[in-house]
């Protein structure tokens, strides 16, 4: 029955065997390298499997008021949020959850996609819901697999200070974001980083550490505990920043400014401190925080009035007569001028075949430079000015910090322009302009742009003759130093008086700026500077001596007229303000 | 006629039993460690086990007293029934999208090309054995390869590309063992070689030599050899084609094991998340019951492919060594039956049983770590799974009467 007989050899035997064997020993050998030679890595990625880490955000730093008045606090608001991998309709979900909230379910649906980031990581839906929404969703958790709440905080502004510009916005941080970001690695996805403003300035301050939190997961992502084995670090929220802001004073201010255009500026001349800055219009400073729609950011960037610049830093202004304790510096400066050597003044004036007019048509008469000063008259500097030339004016501007930026503690400064010859030649061709510049230079007008900021700074400068520190909005330790005009202080004291002239002389244009309080002394020059976009701008800057204390203030309304009747009358309502609140204050 | 003195059961090889049931033990300690948490008994794979075990046992005896001579005698007719029990599945519901299971109104199924491939080596040893066969030529090796080929097609078609695998690798052992030229077995491996090579110039260059120094060394006359080349270069050529027919999913397969990083969640899921579990257990393993891999589920189908990364991950390095130890210990003890058997039919069942073992070992050993593509191949007698565990022992039950020589 078995008739063959088996003929295998020893040979066969052995390659079989030895087969066998080495198979597994390839398998043995290999089960070696992972699991003895590559056991770290394994181990660490087993770890990494099976633990999630979870961000606790720590809480943005406060925003301060000198006195530590909270100006921005952090507020929480409810998110409604879904882990994508738990949902099982979402079509059908999201339309439950817009019945559910009184909303439409496009509007989740495209914050689903704005948010989404991975098939287990929460992604958001909706913001703000109030209580009565959380009820209405909590009722009926059942259809609502997968779908979650959970609490964000949020910018909010306790005191109801505006200040939008100088703050600034936090935006949350996505793929494109991220990616130009300096320090990448120190934000992910959905942190908030500051986008504008003192917000942006200040971030790395503000921003805190974020904590960690570890949960072991299972496969299908879900947690089931929390890893102990790991220590969970806690979130260091951010710092607060103190601001020089004065609250009354910003408050009031912006008061002043409800249905103006402009800007206002006080500062503190001994310290650099800014004590209230105005951008007007302007605009609620949640504006940015949430959702904007398309229509609301259109209409807010195509408004004439331009409410997104910040004026203070961002707008450049002809500065006007302002500016003409530059020409008296540089007049003074100059060997052989005659500083009580009268001019006289007709309304106008003739250079060349050009007529230039004294904004005071009906003429000054005879005038010296400090008459000149109180009156504005615009003649004796047009006058005077052919005996400099366009590198004098240039210089003294340079000196009292024109054309480049002061260093304020907030983004996107504006240079605004000092012209000189390079610049006109370049601008005009060699022969396309003359000396006539020299003589709209000399009472602000032609080629001259300012940032109301700039002006802060001169009257800072002005004002405690020419040792003013850097302007800030931030109590830092080390200050970007200032510039440092140097003048005689013979020199100084013609300015201090012509300034001072403006305010008390019978016919000074800053009159009505004056509170006419003891011991209050203001300075001031008032502007109206013609500008080829509509009516005149109107200016007033000056300072106040009062109490050991100076408060220098630079006030611009746009389209406004005349200086001296509108621009001047503001600053004595804020020298007002400023008296009331501080004899309150030494009460 | 050969002599053969009359069944001695005490001449069996008990070591060969109690290797596979050491295994067992092993396998039952890891679907031990699965099932704490399982919430029925029902759906608790350490009572189903053990339930199979009972059964397996009572196989396992009904082979080990079955007579020689019955299945010598029947060989082609059990052969001819595993091919239709193959085919059935084909007329019933498809599970999970295939035709490899029996509803035979059992609570649990069964799958039939389990046993198919026994009964291929029992028909294949019973052709082999038949002496009217010269082995020494091409064309008389064409018969057996048929009769491994025809049920394999079928299960490759149910689809269960690893059973079929295992189906036709018997046969080089086999024709090996009867003493084919291992220049024939490498004309009949060619082919595959060059489809898979083709898709790779510097591996097809590599390939077209290997084969030219082959048929230059082999003795063959210029035409035939000339022939065997161009041949194979022909397949090599046609392996595009080919590539069209397959499945997605088996496409998708071998992508995967080319490229395991290029889909981290889709099939190379699984040889990641097994890599991890081994190599993190280390040399001791983490502890029963105390893989994180397999408890919070990251390990997929763990209670049989992948039971072996349960085993690495919870018992360690030293465990693993174990395992494979006894694996090589029963194999080999089943080839040295195989040699020492007096007469050709028991010692080509032998060794056509431990390649399927081999194969089964080899293949899920090294698709949990990794080496070869995933194959869905349970580990024998360690892998929980009703049908496989059953014919496994009743592998073991062939194996331990065949290696008795005797005559019915």
């Amino acid at each position: 029955m078995l008739k063959s007989e088996n003929i295998v050899s020893s040979r066969q035997y052995f390659i079989a065997r030895a087969l066998a064997w080495s198979m597994l020993l390839i398998i043995g050998i290999r089960y070696f390298q992972i699991q003895i030679v590559e056991h770290e890595i394994y181990k660490l990625k087993s770890n990494t499997n099976r633990i999630r880490k979870v961000n606790k955000n720590a809480p943005r730093g406060l925003i301060l008021d000198r006195d530590g008045e909270i100006l921005v606090d952090n507020y929480p608001v409810y998110v409604l949020t879904a882990i994508p991998g738990e949902m099982e309709n979402k079509g059908n979900q999201f339309k439950l959850i817009a019945n559910y909230i009184e909303s439409d379910s496009s509007k989740i649906h495209s914050s689903y996609k704005k948010y989404y980031r991975g098939r287990f990581i929460p992604t958001r839906l909706a913001k703000d819901m109030n209580f009565s929404q959380l009820g209405n969703l909590e009722e009926n958790k059942l259809n609502l697999a997968g779908v979650y709440y959970d609490q964000i905080p949020e910018r909010y502004f306790p005191n109801g200070v505006r200040a939008p510009h100088l703050f600034g916005y936090v935006k949350e941080v996505d793929r494109p974001i991220r990616k130009n970001l300096k320090n990448k690695d120190a934000y992910e996805l959905g942190d908030l980083v500051g986008w504008s403003g003192l917000e942006k300035q200040y971030e790395t301050f503000l921003m805190g550490q974020r904590g960690t939190s570890f949960y072991e997961v299972n496969a299908t992502g879900r947690e089931v505990g929390v890893a102990t084995e790991l220590d969970e670090t806690r979130p260091i929220p951010g710092n607060n920043i103190r601001t020089t802001l004065d609250l009354e004073l910003q408050l009031f201010c912006e008061e002043l400014m409800k249905d103006m255009k402009g800007s206002i500026l006080i500062g503190d001349p001994l310290t650099g401190g800014v004590l209230a800055a105005i951008s007007a219009p302007d605009y609620t400073p949640d504006f940015f925080t949430g959702l904007i729609t398309e229509s609301d950011w259109n209409s807010m960037k195509s408004d004439p009035d331009k409410p997104l610049i910040n004026r203070y830093v961002q707008g450049t202004y002809i500065p006007g007569s302002i500016v003409k304790m530059i020409t008296q510096a540089s007049l003074l400066k100059k060997e052989g001028f005659e500083k009580d050597k009268k001019y006289y003044c007709p309304g106008f004036y003739q250079f060349g075949d050009r007529i230039f007019g004294c904004w005071f048509t009906e003429g000054h008469g005879e005038l010296s430079l400090n008459e000149a000063m109180a009156v504005s008259c615009d003649v004796y500097f047009y006058k005077t000015v052919t005996q400099l030339n366009l590198q004098n004016l240039h210089d003294t501007f340079k000196q009292f910090g024109f054309g480049s930026k002061t260093n304020i503690d907030v983004p996107n400064e504006a240079n605004g322009l000092i012209p000189d010859k390079d610049y006109m030649t370049k601008r005009y061709g060699k022969y396309g302009w003359s000396r006539g510049v020299l003589l709209n230079l000399a009472i602000g007008q032609g080629e001259l742009l300012v940032t109301p900021i700039q002006i802060l700074n001169y009257i800072n400068l002005l004002s405690t003759k020419g040792v003013s520190p850097s302007n800030h909005f931030v109590f830092v330790d080390n200050l970007p130093l200032n510039v440092k005009p140097n003048l005689s202080s013979e020199i100084w004291d013609i300015i201090h008086n012509g300034l001072r002239s403006a305010i008390i002389s019978s016919a000074g244009t800053g009159k009505k700026s004056d509170p006419q309080v003891e011991g209050f002394v203001v300075y001031g020059k008032t502007g109206t500077a013609e500008n080829s976009h509509g009516d005149n701008h109107a200016w007033f800057v000056g300072w106040a001596d009062y109490k050991q204390k100076k408060y220098s203030l630079a006030i611009l309304l746009e389209n406004a007229g005349s200086g001296g009747a509108i621009a001047a009358p503001l600053a004595r309502k804020i020298f007002d303000k400023i008296i009331s609140k501080n004899s309150y204050a030494s009460r | 006629m050969i002599n053969l003195k009359k069944l001695n059961i005490s001449e069996a090889p008990w070591k060969i039993i109690l290797s596979a049931s050491f295994l067992s033990f092993i396998g039952l300690i890891a679907l031990s460690s699965i099932s704490y948490q399982s919430p029925s008994v029902a759906q608790n794979p350490f009572y189903k086990q053990l339930f199979f075990l009972i059964l397996a046992l009572i196989g396992f005896l009904i082979s080990f007293l079955t007579p020689k001579y019955l299945i010598h005698k029947y060989a082609y007719v059990i052969y001819s029934l595993g091919a239709v029990l193959v085919i059935l599945p084909f007329f019933g519901d498809t599970h999970a999208g295939t035709h490899r299971w029996l509803n035979v109104g059992l609570p649990f199924n069964f799958q039939p090309s389990e046993f198919a491939k026994i009964f291929s080596v029992i028909a294949l040893a019973r052709y082999l054995s038949d002496n009217t066969i010269n082995i020494q030529y091409f064309k008389s090796i064409i018969m057996p390869i048929l009769i491994a080929l025809f049920p394999a097609l079928i299960v490759l078609n149910q689809p269960d590309l690893g059973t079929a695998l295992v189906m036709v690798s018997v046969i080089f052992p086999m024709l090996y063992w009867s003493g084919a030229r291992p220049f024939y077995l490498f004309l009949l491996v060619a082919p595959l070689f060059s489809i898979l090579s083709a898709f790779n110039v510097i591996a097809f260059t590599i390939w077209a030599s290997v084969i030219a120094i082959v048929v230059f060394y082999s003795n063959t006359k210029i035409i035939s050899g000339a022939g065997y080349f161009f041949g194979n270069i022909f397949f090599g050529l046609l392996s595009r084609p080919i590539w069209e027919m397959l499945n997605p999913y088996q496409q998708n397969r071998v992508l995967t094991f080319i490229y395991p990083e290029k889909d981290p969640l889709g099939a190379a899921y699984q040889i990641i998340q097994s890599k991890t579990a081994i190599g993190s257990g280390g040399l001791f393993g983490k502890g029963w019951g105390a893989g994180t891999q397999t408890h919070l589920k990251f390990l997929p189908v763990q209670e049989s492919d992948f039971i072996l990364s349960v085993i690495g991950e919870e018992l360690g390095f030293v465990a693993i060594v174990i395992v494979l130890f006894t694996f090589g210990y029963l194999i080999s003890h089943i080839i040295r039956g195989s040699f020492l058997s007096k007469d050709k039919f028991s010692s080509l069942v032998l060794i056509g049983l431990a390649s399927i073992l081999l194969a089964h070992v080899f293949v899920n050993t090294a698709m949990t770590v990794g080496l070869i593509p995933v194959k869905g191949l349970p580990l024998p007698f360690i892998s929980a799974g009703g049908t496989f565990l059953l014919s496994s022992y009743l592998m073991i039950g062939l194996v331990m009467r065949f290696s008795i020589n005797y005559s019915d």
